[in-house]
């Protein structure tokens, strides 16, 4: 245990260093949570009970951020939106970017039909229901494409990889308002 | 945050809702949307081919008061303008207009590029060459 702390003033740099690994995007997550098993063990404040205080402020220090880092690489959209950041990108900004048109079409629709069922007209759930088939099966599209964006990314690093990820995670974050709604609204 | 007095009465008496027939070779449609907050805004126009002017002007949008009112104001004042003077509409103007804040700029933008992109559709129906993206 001392061995372990022994050098270790400074915290991890970045959610990957903490798990010993370089920033990726496509994560293997059984071997991210089998790391997250050991380190959670191994810094666990209970083990430290006669450590120093500086010791046991790491230990804690540790856990914490283990715990957030763990929060958020085990989400692709929190991880990929995390790397974003680092990078100097703003996920929300979609300047450059504008929804394709059909998708709007699509948008507008579900809204004119949600609006209708709230004012009372049940036939509207048809095409809610739809509305949101094609929106998860969108869905599913987009993270077919986000794994390949992830993997691209991590072969060769470019900046312009990053953009198209953003753009992508902005459209999922629009589609997965939209299924959330439609959801909201047929239960 | 509070909404001007100007973005409240457009909200709660918004004008020109509703919906003209898209087919119509007169009419020219616009759909816009911000992914970020969800917002999508349907305008369309009516021109008139003896002259050229906007007779009428309807929206339709899902958002936020501001958004509602940007596309409200903006087909009052599309009406009785010529498709050229329409599109001499800035999104400032909307903005000094209702006193928008600044995180609430983008409403106008986007209303901006609705009355662009309703006259583009109209352009186009009308045979003429494309408008340039404005934004």
């Amino acid at each position: 245990m001392r061995d372990l702390l022994y050098g270790m003033s400074s915290l991890p740099s970045d959610y990957f260093a903490v798990f010993g690994i370089p920033v990726t995007l496509a994560l293997d997550l059984p071997e991210i949570q089998r790391r997250f098993y050991v380190l959670s063990k191994q810094y666990h404040p209970d083990r430290f009970g006669r450590a120093s205080a500086a010791e046991q402020q790491y230990a804690l220090d540790f856990t914490s951020l283990l715990n957030d880092a763990w929060r958020v690489l085990r989400d692709p959209q929190a991880r990929a939106e995390y790397v974003l950041k680092n990078n100097g990108l703003e996920a929300g900004d979609s300047r450059g970017n504008p929804p394709p048109a059909e998708l709007l079409e699509e948008v507008f629709e579900l809204n004119m039909a949600l609006e209708e069922l709230r004012q009372g007209e049940a036939e509207a759930r048809g095409p809610i229901g739809e509305a949101l088939n094609r929106f998860l099966a969108l869905r599913e599209a987009i993270d077919t494409e986000r794994e390949e964006l992830f993997l691209r990314y991590d072969a060769h690093r470019q900046a312009e990889t990053l953009q198209q990820l953003r753009a992508l995670l902005n459209r999922r974050r629009y589609i997965e308002n939209l299924v959330r709604d439609a959801q909201q609204a047929l239960s | 945050m509070a909404y001007s007095n100007k973005v409240l009465d457009h909200y709660n008496h918004p004008r020109n809702v509703g919906s003209l027939d898209k087919n119509d070779a007169q009419v020219g449609t616009g759909m816009v949307g911000a992914p970020e907050c969800g917002d999508v805004m349907k305008l369309q126009i009516k021109v008139n081919p003896e002259t050229g002017i906007i007779d009428d002007a309807k929206f339709k949008t899902f958002g936020c008061g501001s958004a509602i009112a940007s596309s409200s104001l903006a087909t009052e004042w599309l009406k009785g303008k010529t498709v050229d003077e329409a599109l001499a509409i800035k999104n400032t103007d909307i903005v000094n207009e209702l006193a928008l804040p600044p995180v609430k700029i983008h409403c106008s933008v986007l209303a901006e590029d609705a009355i662009k992109a309703a006259i583009n559709d109209y352009k186009v129906k009308q045979g003429a060459a494309p408008l340039l993206q404005a934004h």
